[in-house]
């Protein structure tokens, strides 16, 4: 009857009925198996098998019924000695699939003690920016222990704090003028329907926003608040509108913020001369500073700068989506927020760093690609890039060259636009 | 490689308006997957398809996935270049996508002329199309629109319902091929001319330069 219920059960979801009756249960092929052989094994009762299986404690079933069958009965016995050589066989891989297992076990209980460790640290650090660091902010942000701090990844009860004051306001905006320019978007979105106008492109992208999230999407709890925000900020600055990647940046800053800060915050990042850069397309400025990451390129990674300049592949391929929404579509989610927390301490300058460090982490997997097999791992880096191993790469990143820092390098190429990219000036 | 096997390489562009289903056609049609959950390319995006060609030939389609919103113009036709093939696609659902066709079919002759003056072959894709015909241009009407603009054949595509993709893409490929040796006659015909073989050995490059 049971098995009736079941098999409606999987056409109710649709699926295709199981073709050959109903699924049996393991437990009951175990069982038939060992009457089976029970029976079978009945000419040779005082079988060695029996007394090893009483023995072990640890039993992984599949292998037991592959390996200690005796042949059919239609076939000579097992000689003595193979027989031997057959338990002795199946000894060691119990023993190892015990050894595994003990392995596994170790492993996991390790790793349960690590997060409870990283938990606790986090809880202490959220503690600390909490108590001590928020609110003596000007006085101690600088700080070399505020600072490693921060490098070391805020805690996310605090992240929109920090971002928030790291970023500042300095376009004095609002919750006013946050308010203001929503509702004129709002106004604009009832009486336009031209198909290309800014509020409809926002439209399209918010659905394609993080979309494993499944909170940006239509009906999701976040949709309106994305919709909000873009919509606003093409009031706030109608000469920059709506640029593909801007919905990125705003949901990462909705997850971590309200949403008139997150606007906020939005709009102070979005006007610091490199994104401003980008999200206006001013193309000329943005070769520029590919030509200054290609300075640090060459220096840090000469090896695979090479490689990529002999395949053509030039910096604007892999940088313009990781620049456009600040690694928060190429990188998971938690990393991403990591690399945001030191560009909020450091700048333009960490975006660059950053992929340096993602080009030294893969940089034997790069050297080994050609022009198109690099080209879809950079613009699709891996789902898991070790967090902790591409700080460390970061870290080792030497941001400066011969005597200069990265401000000065870009400032030198802005002041001489023939030195800039010699890839991509053609 | 098998010896008598001639090895293609074709970089072929994938145009259109935003939110069309450009990255869901190439995924469909190099991953054999659907989702609804693509997010918005940014920049560019890449993939290769390996294609069997007729006996013992390869076929390797180099697939550049370039972000529709038309800001970014001036940043990615940069991508057009040494481009031999190209899909134009809109989204059947939405008639101001149709629109914008004519626009970015424009905008790849501008950028992109083989030797003997004409575009590069390119083919319309009209996607989405399981979401039923709301377009006043289909059936006859379709082939002419393509005829008087210079596409080279149009095809009803869904990359949720894998509907013609791998037809339009094989078509593609064999126009490719078709004005190739067009080229390649053109070339042979007419070789006093230096500049025109100047052109043509730059895009013979591209083909034969890789492995």
């Amino acid at each position: 009857r049971s098995v009736e219920h079941r098999d409606a059960g999987w056409k109710l979801f649709g699926k295709v009925p199981p073709r050959e009756g109903p699924v049996k249960d393991p437990r009951r092929i175990q069982k038939e198996y060992e009457t089976k052989t029970g029976r079978a094994g009945h000419s040779n009762l005082t079988s060695p098998r029996q007394n090893v299986r009483k023995n072990l404690d640890f039993e992984p079933l599949s292998t037991t019924a592959l390996i200690l069958e005796d042949r059919p009965a239609n076939l000579p016995a097992k000689p003595a000695e193979e027989a031997e050589k057959h338990r002795q066989q199946y000894e060691e891989m119990v023993a190892q699939a015990k050894k595994r297992e003990l392995k596994e076990a170790q492993k996991r209980k390790k790793q349960l003690e690590e997060r409870c460790k990283l938990e606790e640290s986090i809880g202490s650090a959220a503690q600390t920016w909490n108590q001590e660091i928020l609110p003596n902010w000007s006085a101690m942000c600088t700080s070399r222990r505020v600072r490693d701090l921060w490098w070391q990844g805020i805690p996310p009860s605090v992240r929109g704090k920090v971002w928030s004051l790291a970023v500042g306001n300095e376009l004095n905006i609002t919750h006013e003028l946050y308010n203001i320019c929503l509702a004129r978007a709002k106004e604009k979105c009832r009486s336009t329907d031209a198909p290309l106008a800014p509020l409809e492109l926002i439209k399209l992208d918010i659905s394609r926003t993080f979309p494993q999230l499944c909170i940006f999407q239509q009906g999701g709890p976040y949709h309106d608040v994305l919709h909000s925000i873009l919509g606003a900020y093409t009031c706030y600055r109608p000469d920059v509108g709506y640029v593909q990647g801007m919905s990125f940046i705003a949901a990462v800053l909705i997850l971590n913020l309200d949403t008139a800060d997150a606007f906020i915050a939005f709009a102070n990042l979005l006007n610091k001369p490199c994104q401003m850069a980008f999200f206006r397309v001013d193309h000329s400025l943005m070769l520029t500073y590919f030509a200054a990451f290609e300075v640090f390129f060459e220096e840090n990674l000469p090896k695979l700068f090479a490689h990529f300049k002999k395949n053509n592949l030039t910096p604007d391929i892999y940088l313009i989506d990781w620049i456009f929404t600040l690694y928060s579509k190429s990188l998971p989610l938690d990393l991403a927020s990591r690399v945001w927390d030191v560009f909020c301490r450091d700048g333009d300058e960490f975006l660059f760093r950053t992929a340096l460090g993602l080009l030294r982490l893969f940089q034997d997997v790069l050297t080994g690609m050609d022009f198109i097999h690099m080209a879809q791992f950079l613009t699709r880096l891996p789902d898991l890039v070790p967090a902790e191993q591409l700080f460390q790469h970061i870290a080792a990143v030497h941001m400066t060259s011969r005597n200069r820092k990265w401000a000065q390098v870009l400032q030198t190429l802005q002041r001489d636009p023939e030195r800039g990219s010699p890839v991509l000036k053609r | 490689m098998a010896s008598a096997g001639k090895e293609h390489l074709y970089k072929v562009l994938v145009i259109g308006d935003l939110g069309v289903g450009k990255t869901s056609i190439i995924r469909r049609y190099v991953h054999h997957t659907y989702s609804h959950n693509y997010r918005a390319t940014i920049g560019v995006d890449f993939a290769l398809k390996v294609l069997r060609w007729g006996a013992d030939d390869t076929v390797r389609l180099q697939l550049w996935d370039i972000a529709g919103q038309e800001r970014f113009g001036n940043m990615t036709r940069v991508y057009y270049r040494e481009a031999t093939g190209a899909f134009i696609v809109f989204d059947m659902t939405r008639p101001s996508t149709f629109e914008a066709v004519l626009k970015w079919k424009a905008d790849l002759d501008s950028k992109l002329m083989l030797a003997d003056g004409r575009g590069i072959a390119t083919v319309l894709l009209a996607n989405k199309c399981e979401q039923g015909h709301p377009l006043p241009a289909n059936g006859l009407k379709m082939e002419q629109f393509c005829k008087e603009h210079g596409f080279a054949g149009c095809f009803e595509t869904s990359a949720k319902d894998n509907l013609n993709i791998d037809e339009a893409a094989n078509f593609l490929v064999t126009q490719i091929m078709a004005s190739e040796h067009a080229l390649l006659r053109r070339a042979a015909a007419t070789d006093t001319v230096t500049p025109q073989l100047d052109r043509r050995r730059r895009s013979d490059g591209c083909v034969g330069c890789l492995k």
